[in-house]
This record gives structure tokens, C-alpha cells and sequence, in this order.
């Protein structure tokens, strides 16, 4: 994945510096249990304008690899460490925790899965979406009220300036991730990140927000990185994708290079595994076995014991992402060539 | 399993009532259809009469009291008016969006919720107003598969005593050994290791947990198995295989399932029959073939054109997007429920509930076999769909 700055793909954006450059991330956790190696050397390029899916299962690596770029991760009993981790400019590679969060907001934002969770039930949207602007723009009460129902208004919801003194009980589902997405983009951000933002919605409303994060991103220019497990999501919105398995990236691309050729046996079968509404076919075929635990990784390839092309170099020896003959296309799989080429 | 071909798959009397004219579903005569009440004999034998619906449903009615407030009057109207019947070794697949009252009806359809009005019968029998061992005799043979495997079991019991508990309630093990040796069998029949029966469900993952689930479930050896959103909380990579499983074990036991879901592409891919609810209401009932290419309720077509498209180069495919949520099920609209976010709606659609009909424009090849509560069944919808 090294060419994802230069892609010449949204030629509109590109004098802006990219959303996101990360390398050689790593995030490990010490419990009582032991050490817990949750990601491992990822590295993450998203231009001004781009949609990079991250897509995994869970207990991938996903969401703490979002969390660790927010800076999020909570000190005690995380360790978070990266070559490189430039957000839209800033080097945040050697920041501390104060540097970071002055960024939070204005020049990178997070969406969560469960907005309702995330939203104070006691407060008003008004005055949560109006608390931006109120703490980074030292707007009035009243001024910051009147920014927080435009900013509904952004995000599709009806009668604005009425549902601004409403409180998040009164929102539906979806509108609930709206207003979450619209917090986030409040200020503008370079980078918004979005973990699994519509894994609890129905799909009816699911494509209502993948259509609103869309728009947000041509419009405002933001480099999104969209958390998923949904291959669908993926074939829906995004540039490129980066398959996550056992908390490291194992292949990268341009979203139809990896539905039409996956270079990596995980992101075939995951393929395979899901049903085709066109083609209901005879049976599904699913991957054996269950994610790895990553107190007990298994040795050399950590997918490998679920593996149709596993060979014994694949037990002993784990293979590094390397870079293909499709510029921007990586894979980490001894076998990558003959996967590719492999019918789906 | 192709859905269309399927030995046990229902006839096409079964989208209504066997017996009864074509067009209409949901009239009394669906009675007729069944046996009467007195039909004797043990219900987890034979399968009954070809042709004949195992589970019928009529006229289902179930409403929540709303809010905390005290003396709150309004009701939640979470079934109103569903009927539907479910053939022996068939899947009935039931999908619609969150609050649609799928369910509720999943819950009504096992006894484990009384309808306010309307019915259950299995093979003849009324699942609400059975008594003694009529009724314990309904609960075996109805079981229920439930969404989240983790809250599901009892953490503190080994997987034997989960998987043993039916056996014991209903008395279908006697001894230690005869327990031990059919909770071995049942685990088997899931593929777990018969030895993983002392261990208990923390050191499972999400997709041996579901499988424990039905194997807790089939312990009664079931004529109908109720699917409540099994696959959603599973890995993607572990669905397929709990999919995979209960197709499997359909195609064995010949067992009846109604799967409740909200993914679109595992109900197509389970389903005989798909029925779409839509705020308490069926929408439209009919092979899942017919009902997934050719939808005739403007609402079908809404929600498969919402599914995420399988390849990027599908992007611009024109589709409906519903706008807003489904509205409150406490104040449904008047007449057909969905005309507030209908793209053909007319006048008569706020005024008159629309039946559940054979849509006037169904080729002869199909129909029957299908019925939509739609004014405009088959109109095409500007823009149209592919």
C-alpha cells in the first residue's frame, strides 16, 4: 500500500495534504491473562477525499487501530507505537496525549457504532451539537444553537430548528448516527474515522448513511476510514480496502481489485461465505473453523490453519505483506500470485 | 439447497390457504384447512398429509402497553392482523426492518407470547388454549432458536445439563447414561465433539454457542423450529457455517423452520417462502424466487433495493431509498401502512387497507404462489428498478 497518497484517483484534492499516513503501527495490551498483540505493523495511507474500508471480523485489530490513530487508547495497560502517523499534515508520530487531543474534533473526528451510547441522554442535541462550537469557537449559547441545527440540516434531518431542543430518546436509530456523524463533521475535520456506523441499523437506513458519508466526503473533502465487516459496505462506498485478520493487514486495493481477484485466501473465502442475493447457489461456503485467539496465535501464517492453500511454509514461516505487480496492491500470503489469479 | 427445487418444499396452495380460491388469504376458510381440534395422536409423529400447513396462524393480533408513564393508554401495535401458515419441512423466511414485529411473531408463533386476538394452531391443535399434556406435547414440538448465543445459556451449567434440559423437563431420558448418550448424539448432530459436554459455554465461541443452541433446541426432536435472528450476532466468516448447518439438519430431520432476519441475502438463501413485514402487517408472502426477482409491494422493492450492491461497478444501478424510519408502531398511519413513504402512494392508500392479494399482473406460471397487501401490486415505480 504505497501509492495510495499519490493516487491520482481524486485529482480534485490533490494539493491537500493526505488524510492519514500511518506505518508500521503496533498496539499490544498486558492483562493478567498475558500479553495481547491486538495490531501489528499496519500501515494505513487514505488521500484528502478517499474512502479506505478496513475490513475485518471482530477481534481483527480494527477498532483498536482506529482508537490508536485517535488516540484513544487508554495508557494504563496499552502500548501504542507507530513509525509514522501523520494526520492531514500534523506528525502525531512522537505527540503527546495533549497534542493529540487538540486535533480531536477539528482535524480528525470518530464516529461510533452505538449512538445512543455515545449521546448524553440529559442534554439536548442542541446543546451537544452547540457545545463544539461553544468550547472550539467560543460561540454563544444561542449562536452555537443556530450552527447545531444547520449541521442538522447537512445531515438530512426534517425541521431542523425545531428537533435541535430535542434529546437523543426522541431520535430514531438512524437519525441517531446522523446527528453522531454530524458531531463529527461539526468542524470540519481532514480525516473522519466511522467504526462499523451502520452495523446497527436496518439496511433501509444503512443506505441512507453510506449516501450521507459519501456526499460529506465529496463535499467537504474528507479522507474517511470506514470500519466494517460488511464486504457490502465495501462494494458500496469505498476507493480502496484493507483486509485486517488476527490484527495485521493482509491485503490492500482498489475495492474491485479485491472483490474481483483477492490476493488473499482469508478474503476469498470471505467472499465465498457470504450469500449472493443474484446467484442463491447450492450451498454456502463457509471458512472452518473460528477467528484465532490472539493470546494463542498459531504459528507462521495465523490464518493458516483455516487455509485451503496452506502449505507447510505457510506453518512455519509468517509471510510479510509485500507489494504486487498492481501498483497499490499488497498482500501478506506465500501464495498471493496463485490466489489472485484463482477464480472467486 | 436451491430453494425452488427442494423435495419438502411447500405446494403452491401453501403462499394460501389449501383449499381456498387463489386470491385471497387470511379468511376464515384458512380453518378449514387444517385438521379439526380433536386430530389425536402424538404430534412429533408422521408429518401430516402433503399439502397440509404444520403451523397456521390466523388473524394474529399483539399490542404492548407504550411508555412508563402510569395510565399511558397508547399501545404499541406490534402484530396486527398476520396470517400465515408454514408447511412441514419448509423454511419460511420473515425479514423486514427493526420494529416490524418479526419478533413478536416469532414469540406468538411458539407460545411464548398470547396473541391478543387471532391464533396458533399446530397440526390442528390451539397453541393458546391447549392444557396439560396437549400443551406440554406443543412445546416439544415447537422450539425456538434465540439471536444472542452468549445470554441464551445458563453460563453457571455444563453443556450437558444445557443440552439436557428439555430432556429433563419433558422426561425424555431416563437414566444418567440414556441423558448423557442423547446430549452426545445431539452434539454430534451440530458437529461439536461429543467430549466439549462439560465444559461450559464461556469456552465456546459465538458460532459453537449458536450450535449449542440448537442442539438445546432439537433436543425434543421438534416438527417446527423458530429461527430468531440466528446468524446475526455471529462472524461472517462462522454464519455461513451455522447456515449451512441448519440446512443441513432440515434436509435430515425434516424439520419445519421459520427464520426470522433482518439480512436480506441469508433469508434468500434459507427460504422456501419469504414473507416481509412491515410495521405489524404482512407485505408481501410468496416463493422466495418470485418474491426477491419480481417483488410486487412497492416496499419489497424498497428494501432489496437498499441492500448493499455485491460489486462497485453496480453503484449506479437506480433503486429506491426509502426516506426517514418506519413510523412509530404506537400511531400507525391509516389504511396502508407504508403510503407515508411510498413513491406510488394515491389517495386511496391513506383511506383503505389494502388485502393481501395474487397481484393482477402475475404470470400464470406463478400465480397463486404469491400475494401482496398492495392498491398497486406490480405497478412499476418511476424510476424503476435495473
Amino acid at each position: 500500500m504505497t501509492s495510495g497518497v499519490t493516487s491520482s484517483r481524486r485529482s480534485p484534492d490533490a494539493d491537500l495534504p493526505a488524510a492519514l499516513r500511518v506505518r508500521d503501527l503496533d498496539v499490544t495490551f498486558t492483562g493478567r491473562r498475558g500479553t495481547v498483540p491486538a495490531v501489528r505493523g499496519v500501515d494505513l495511507d487514505i488521500a484528502a477525499g478517499e474512502v479506505l474500508v478496513l475490513l475485518g471480523e471482530s477481534g481483527s485489530g480494527k477498532s483498536v487501530t482506529a482508537r490508536a490513530v485517535m488516540g484513544l487508547l487508554d495508557p494504563g495497560g496499552v502500548q501504542v507505537r507507530s513509525a509514522q502517523t501523520v494526520v492531514a499534515g500534523h506528525d502525531l508520530t512522537a505527540a503527546d496525549p495533549e497534542q493529540v487531543r487538540k486535533l480531536r474534533g477539528k482535524t480528525m473526528a470518530l464516529v461510533f457504532q452505538d449512538a445512543l451510547s455515545a449521546l448524553n441522554p440529559v442534554l439536548s442535541i442542541g446543546d451537544q451539537l452547540g457545545e463544539v462550537f461553544r468550547i472550539h469557537r467560543g460561540l454563544s449559547r444561542r449562536a452555537a444553537r443556530a450552527e447545531a441545527a444547520e449541521l442538522l440540516r447537512l445531515v438530512g434531518i426534517p425541521a431542523p430548528d425545531r428537533r435541535v431542543r430535542d434529546y437523543p430518546h426522541q431520535f430514531s436509530g438512524g437519525m441517531r448516527q446522523r446527528i453522531l456523524i454530524a458531531m463529527a463533521v461539526a468542524l470540519g475535520p481532514r480525516l473522519l474515522i466511522a467504526d462499523e456506523p451502520t452495523t446497527a441499523l436496518d439496511v433501509t437506513v444503512q443506505a441512507q448513511i453510506l449516501q450521507l458519508v459519501d456526499r460529506l466526503r465529496t463535499e467537504l473533502g474528507m479522507g474517511v476510514l470506514l470500519i466494517t465487516h460488511d464486504l457490502g459496505v465495501a462494494a458500496e462506498i469505498a476507493d480502496r480496502v484493507a483486509v485486517m485478520y488476527a490484527g495485521r493487514i493482509v491485503e490492500t486495493g482498489t475495492v474491485a481489485e479485491v472483490l474481483d481477484g483477492p490476493a488473499h485466501p482469508y478474503t476469498a473465502a470471505l467472499l465465498r461465505s457470504v450469500p449472493d442475493l443474484a446467484q442463491p447457489g447450492d450451498r454456502l461456503r463457509p471458512i472452518p473453523g473460528s477467528p484465532p485467539n490472539l493470546l494463542a496465535l498459531p504459528s507462521g501464517c495465523a490464518f493458516h490453519p483455516r487455509c485451503d492453500r496452506a502449505t507447510e511454509e505457510c506453518t512455519v514461516t509468517r509471510p510479510q505483506r509485500r507489494a504486487l505487480a498492481v501498483p497499490g496492491r499488497s498482500a501478506a500470503c506465500h501464495h498471493a500470485e496463485e490466489a489472485v489469479d484463482a477464480p472467486v | 439447497m436451491p430453494p425452488s427445487d427442494h423435495p419438502a418444499g411447500p405446494g403452491p396452495a401453501s403462499a394460501g390457504p389449501a383449499g381456498s380460491t387463489p386470491t385471497t388469504v387470511g379468511t376464515p376458510t384458512v380453518l378449514s384447512a387444517s385438521a379439526g381440534p380433536n386430530t389425536s395422536g402424538p404430534l412429533t409423529a408422521d408429518a401430516p398429509t402433503t399439502g397440509e400447513p404444520l403451523l397456521v396462524a390466523t388473524g394474529l393480533r399483539k399490542t404492548y402497553r407504550a411508555g412508563r408513564g402510569l395510565g399511558s393508554s397508547s399501545r404499541v401495535h406490534a402484530v396486527d392482523g398476520v396470517d400465515l401458515t408454514v408447511a412441514a419441512g419448509e423454511t419460511l423466511g420473515v425479514v423486514g426492518e427493526s420494529g416490524c414485529g418479526k419478533s413478536t411473531l416469532a414469540r406468538l408463533l411458539v407460545g411464548l407470547e398470547r396473541p391478543d386476538s387471532g391464533q396458533v394452531r399446530f397440526a390442528g391443535l390451539d397453541v393458546g388454549t391447549a392444557r396439560g399434556t396437549r400443551r406440554r406435547e406443543l412445546r416439544r414440538a415447537v422450539q425456538m432458536v434465540f439471536q444472542d448465543p452468549v445470554t441464551s445459556l445458563n453460563p453457571r451449567m455444563p453443556i450437558l445439563d444445557v443440552v439436557a434440559e428439555p430432556l429433563d423437563v419433558h422426561k425424555l431420558a431416563r437414566g444418567a447414561v440414556a441423558r448423557r448418550d442423547r446430549v452426545a448424539e445431539l452434539l454430534e448432530m451440530v458437529g461439536l465433539a461429543p467430549d466439549m459436554m462439560r465444559r461450559f459455554p464461556h469456552e465456546f465461541s459465538g458460532g459453537q454457542r449458536q450450535r449449542i443452541g440448537i442442539a438445546r433446541a432439537l433436543a425434543t426432536e421438534p416438527r417446527v423450529v423458530v429461527c430468531d435472528e440466528p446468524v446475526s450476532a455471529l462472524d461472517v466468516s462462522v454464519q455461513a457455517q451455522v447456515v449451512n448447518l441448519l440446512a443441513e439438519l432440515q434436509q435430515r430431520l425434516g424439520i419445519a423452520l421459520v427464520f426470522i432476519a433482518h439480512d436480506l441475502g441469508v433469508v434468500r438463501h434459507v427460504s422456501h417462502r419469504v414473507a416481509v413485514m412491515y410495521l405489524g402487517r404482512l407485505a408481501e408472502l410468496g416463493p422466495a424466487g418470485t418474491v426477491y426477482q419480481d417483488p410486487a409491494h412497492p416496499y419489497t422493492r424498497a428494501l432489496l433495493g437498499s441492500v448493499p450492491v455485491r460489486h462497485p461497478r453496480e453503484r449506479g444501478r437506480e433503486r429506491i431509498v426509502l426516506a426517514g424510519d418506519p413510523p412509530s408502531p404506537v400511531d400507525p398511519p391509516s389504511g396502508c401502512r407504508f403510503h407515508t413513504r411510498c413513491p406510488i402512494a394515491q389517495d386511496i392508500c391513506a383511506r383503505e387497507t389494502p388485502a393481501l392479494l395474487v397481484p393482477e399482473g402475475d404470470a400464470p406460471s406463478v400465480a397463486g404462489e404469491r400475494v401482496a397487501a398492495c392498491h398497486f401490486a406490480g405497478t412499476p415505480v418511476t424510476p424503476g428498478r435495473e
